[in-house]
């Protein structure tokens, strides 16, 4: 069924970015990927998880994994209040859910706009970046969610914990 | 072969892979059977076996699958016409040929072709073929002659015809009509008849709506004639007489649309509907036990021989026509009979009118006499549907999120403290017809185990061929049903503990006489439901286990180290289950690598199962494999740690209470020792394993589950016990994985989830964290 809706909206959802607030910075994600926003909801933490991976939460009777994306990048821990967001992401049929500070807009921003990524990069999350998007003088950091989740690093975190 | 398969052609395809593997696994036992004793009954199952193979295979273009499933089929026939005895070789031939069958069936579900299968084709259709060499040459008194093609290789009905020696009914209908002793048909036989028959009859009917709608459409006619050739075919192999000569009257009809001759009507499809209505009401019969007599048989039939109009010639005969001229007419036939026959001279033009009058009025009587045939509509008595396993797989899931909002509206927070008698009332109505649409959902998955334990027979014939050993298999409770994914995992399970029983177990032929036992060894293979879950035990009558052997072995490994007098018997069996783990002083090719136990444990630790083992020296050896009921949804106690609630599995407490400080003794090493009467349990807390702060860290402040694991006790400590609840099993993500301690989660009435504790790896994970904490 969301296979439908990607294939029916693969044009209008082109260039088009989900755009949201994360410690001072604006960050944007595929729009093609984002199934919901929701808001902040009581997480139940499973044991032996780094510490980016929250917990679970009751999705309408799924049960998803949810990911913070400021311990993701090592971005100092803040309070969960009510402007604080979780964005379910589906990618290969796996749905995650991203905790965010706050969610902004859906930006439209072509490929012209688009400046590749840095390559100088000292945080954590800079290998995660796609691109710079320009909307006028602001700029959005674009995120790459394959690379977000799947990455290898994470893989490695996974499967350590598969062995404990 | 062409390569372009639209999507019609592969669900014909799969359709008959999945019908042929049905079929084999039903054989494959019976083959082995067959060795034992040859009854013709199983023969002719057997045959047919190969025969309906071939036949599909031969339609779809599978040459390889036809050519081996030809090259047996000859090769029973010949058995089967008593010119070739059976001889051991021949089953494991046959058996062969079921392998090759499965692996080509894989091929083709895979690739939808079985090109890849041609060399091992070549090589087994050989087999088959020096098998009839060796054996006929064996016979050598045996005129040959009449074997070389022994059955017809296409039309379903011609082949079984052979002159058997048992009394197999012919299809020739002068004979059949004479009451000759029946092929004994069993109720599974009947069955598959009833459901084979249903379907061609569903789709010559479809077929005959679409017909008759749209005339010019050649192709479908094509369509039905083969549909009811089949059931004719069927019908003649089953010796139901009348209804093979009512479809073989439809085929005929069918025949002639098909080559274009002009009809009594325009359209025979009413009539043709009417007969096939008369064809389901007598399938029904015979699905209620009867014999499928159709009453007006007569009638039916020369009705329908009313739509076929008499030849032209028919009348010029009786017209004085000499017959030598008009076939000859007919021969050169490119004008009208007639306008020959009279440029020729050799009938009066007034002949042939008076001739074509003739016919013209037959058919108008044709007409109007065939015109009353009204339709009487019986629906088709359904056995079963095939249903794609995933649309139930979500049907379930449907009815677990059911439950939960069940849950979630009945225990709903904003109710508590309202006085709401209709609401209650209301509630437990929708909560007892939840419960029920439950657990008839649970049995919908729930198939028997006889297939299971059938496939065994093929594994214990071939072990014990290979072991030189003489084993009976004795399957009780076929019937138990099990859900289909626990069948799935305990399969493999069951490979290696029939392996064991027959390697280990069973001694030898010699040996058993020496000790005094009979020469035949026996395994029994029990399936039964009991205290609430399902008992799968094997029992040999082998040689037992060895207790010093097992512990011998074990302390050489070093998995048992110092004083192991203590042990008791239970926990040495256990040891067998060990990776790695094996008394076997050599391995063979049947087993002693000490794999297959560590198997048996995993597979049944997926499904939550428990294994006992209990032998008895010399007597044999007896092994449970127990298994919960369901998989989806289990009863668990909710238990609370600091502001985390778990759950735990209440199949595996044993008991619960509130320690006293003397109950507790701490081991130099620092673990805990709970006393319960009078054993000494050691204690796990799960705020450790979980990570949590709890409401207190003083044992007398909370409380102790005992929990039993495979066979050994302990205690969990945590703050209290919520309450019990019927929970639905829901995996983590997969985005996470496995997680230690944790066999999956749940979500609770008030929408929150809950992780469900995995009894198992609770000890693991906590033996690990310790040993993280010493270093």
């Amino acid at each position: 069924m969301a296979d439908d809706i990607m294939l029916d909206n693969e044009d209008t959802q082109k260039d088009k970015y989900l755009t949201f607030h994360l410690a001072g910075e604006d960050y944007g994600i595929e729009i093609l990927y984002v199934i919901e926003i929701i808001g902040i909801q009581k997480i139940t933490e499973v044991p032996d998880m780094p510490a980016f991976i929250r917990g679970v939460i009751n999705l309408r009777g799924k049960v998803i994994p949810v990911m913070d994306i400021r311990a993701r990048f090592a971005l100092p821990d803040r309070e969960y209040d009510d402007r604080t967001c979780i964005i379910v992401v589906n990618i290969d049929e796996v749905e995650v859910g991203l905790v965010v500070d706050e969610v902004s807009e859906v930006a439209d921003i072509p490929a012209a706009n688009v400046e590749p990524p840095p390559k100088t990069g000292k945080s954590a999350g800079s290998q995660y970046i796609q691109g710079m998007g320009k909307i006028g003088k602001a700029v959005k950091i674009l995120l790459d969610v394959h690379k977000l989740l799947f990455s290898e690093e994470m893989q490695a975190l996974i499967a350590e914990q598969d062995e404990t | 072969m062409s390569m372009d398969i639209d999507n019609d052609q592969i669900e014909i395809i799969q359709e008959f892979v999945t019908e042929s593997q049905d079929m084999i696994e039903q054989l494959e036992p019976q083959i082995i059977e067959l060795g034992q004793n040859s009854d013709p009954e199983i023969m002719n199952a057997i045959f047919r076996l190969f025969h309906s193979m071939k036949g599909s295979a031969g339609f779809l273009e599978f040459d390889h699958i036809t050519r081996v499933a030809h090259a047996a089929e000859n090769l029973l026939d010949l058995i089967r016409n008593g010119e070739i005895e059976l001889v051991p070789d021949h089953v494991t031939l046959l058996c062969d040929a079921c392998d090759f069958s499965k692996d080509a069936l894989e091929n083709v579900n895979s690739d939808y072709t079985d090109s890849s299968m041609g060399p091992a084709a070549d090589e087994m259709a050989e087999k088959l073929h020096q098998a009839i060499q060796i054996a006929k040459q064996v016979n050598a008194e045996e005129p040959a002659a009449t074997t070389e093609e022994p059955t017809g290789a296409t039309s379903g009905s011609d082949t079984v015809e052979p002159a058997t020696v048992e009394p197999v009914p012919t299809t020739e209908p002068p004979a059949a009509e004479l009451e000759l002793p029946r092929l004994e048909i069993t109720d599974e036989m009947r069955l598959s008849f009833v459901q084979e028959g249903n379907e061609l009859l569903q789709n010559a009917e479809q077929g005959l709506l679409a017909w008759g709608e749209n005339p010019g459409d050649t192709e479908s006619i094509g369509d039905i004639f083969r549909q009811i050739h089949s059931f004719k075919g069927n019908c003649g192999f089953f010796g139901f007489v009348q209804m093979e000569k009512l479809s073989h009257q439809m085929e005929n009809i069918l025949d002639r649309v098909k080559s274009g001759s002009q009809l009594a009507v325009e359209n025979p499809a009413d009539q043709l509907l009417a007969s096939l209505d008369v064809l389901q009401q007598a399938v029904n019969d015979i699905s209620d036990g009867k014999e499928g007599i159709i009453e007006d048989l007569e009638q039916r039939v020369q009705q329908l021989q009313l739509l076929v109009p008499p030849l032209l010639g028919e009348f010029l005969v009786e017209e004085g026509v000499a017959e030598k001229a008009i076939h000859q007419a007919v021969k050169t036939q490119k004008k009208p009979v007639g306008e020959i026959l009279v440029e020729q001279g050799k009938a009066s033009p007034v002949q042939v009118d008076n001739a074509l009058k003739k016919q013209q009025e037959n058919l108008k009587k044709a007409k109007q006499e065939t015109k009353p045939a009204v339709r009487t509509k019986t629906p088709a008595k359904r056995q079963d549907i095939r249903v794609d396993l995933s649309k139930l797989d979500s049907l379930i899931n449907l009815i677990g999120e059911l439950v939960i909002g069940e849950n979630m509206l009945i225990h709903n927070p904003d109710l508590i403290g309202l006085e709401l008698e209709s609401f209650n009332k209301a509630g437990q109505h929708m909560s007892k017809l939840v419960r029920e649409l439950q657990e008839m959902a649970m049995t919908i998955r729930m198939i028997p185990v006889s297939g299971l334990f059938r496939r065994m027979i093929r594994l214990v014939h071939d072990i014990s061929v290979k072991a030189g050993k003489k084993v009976d298999l004795v399957l009780v409770g076929e019937e138990t049903e099990i859900d289909k994914t626990v069948i799935e995992t305990i399969t493999d399970p069951l490979v290696h503990l029939l392996r064991n029983s027959l390697d280990h177990g069973l001694e030898p032929p010699d040996e058993r006489l020496a000790t005094g036992k009979t020469e035949k060894g026996t395994v029994h293979l029990t399936a039964s439901h009991e205290e609430g879950e399902v008992w799968v035990v094997i029992e040999d009558d082998g040689r037992g286990l060895d207790r010093d052997k097992i512990l011998e072995k074990a302390i050489s490994k070093g998995m048992v180290d110092g004083d192991s007098s203590e042990m008791s018997d239970k926990a040495i069996y256990n040891l067998i289950f060990a990776p790695g783990f094996s008394t076997a002083d050599q391995v063979t090719d049947i087993s002693g690598r000490g794999v297959g136990m560590d198997v048996v444990k995993r597979n049944l630790e997926k499904i939550k199962g428990k294994i006992d083992v209990s032998s008895t020296p010399g007597q044999g050896t007896r092994i449970t494999l127990r298994i919960p009921l369901t998989l989806a949804i289990i009863d668990g106690m909710l238990v609370r740690v600091g502001t985390t609630t778990c759950i735990m599995p209440t199949l595996s407490i044993l008991e619960a209470f509130r320690p006293t400080m003397e109950q507790m003794t701490i081991t130099p090493e620092g673990d805990e020792l709970a006393r319960v009467r009078e054993n000494f349990f050691p204690v796990i807390r799960l705020h450790e394993i979980l990570e949590k702060e709890p409401a207190s860290r003083n044992l007398p402040d909370g409380i102790l589950i005992v929990l039993e694991y495979q066979g050994s006790r302990f205690c969990l400590f945590v703050d209290e016990i919520v309450g019990q609840q019927q929970t639905v099993i829901k995996g983590l993500s997969e985005f996470i994985g496995n997680v230690a301690g944790v066999s999956g989660c749940t979500i609770l009435g008030d929408g929150g989830v809950s992780l469900i504790l995995d009894v198992g790896s609770l000890v693991e994970s906590a033996e690990k964290k310790k040993m993280n904490l010493k270093h």
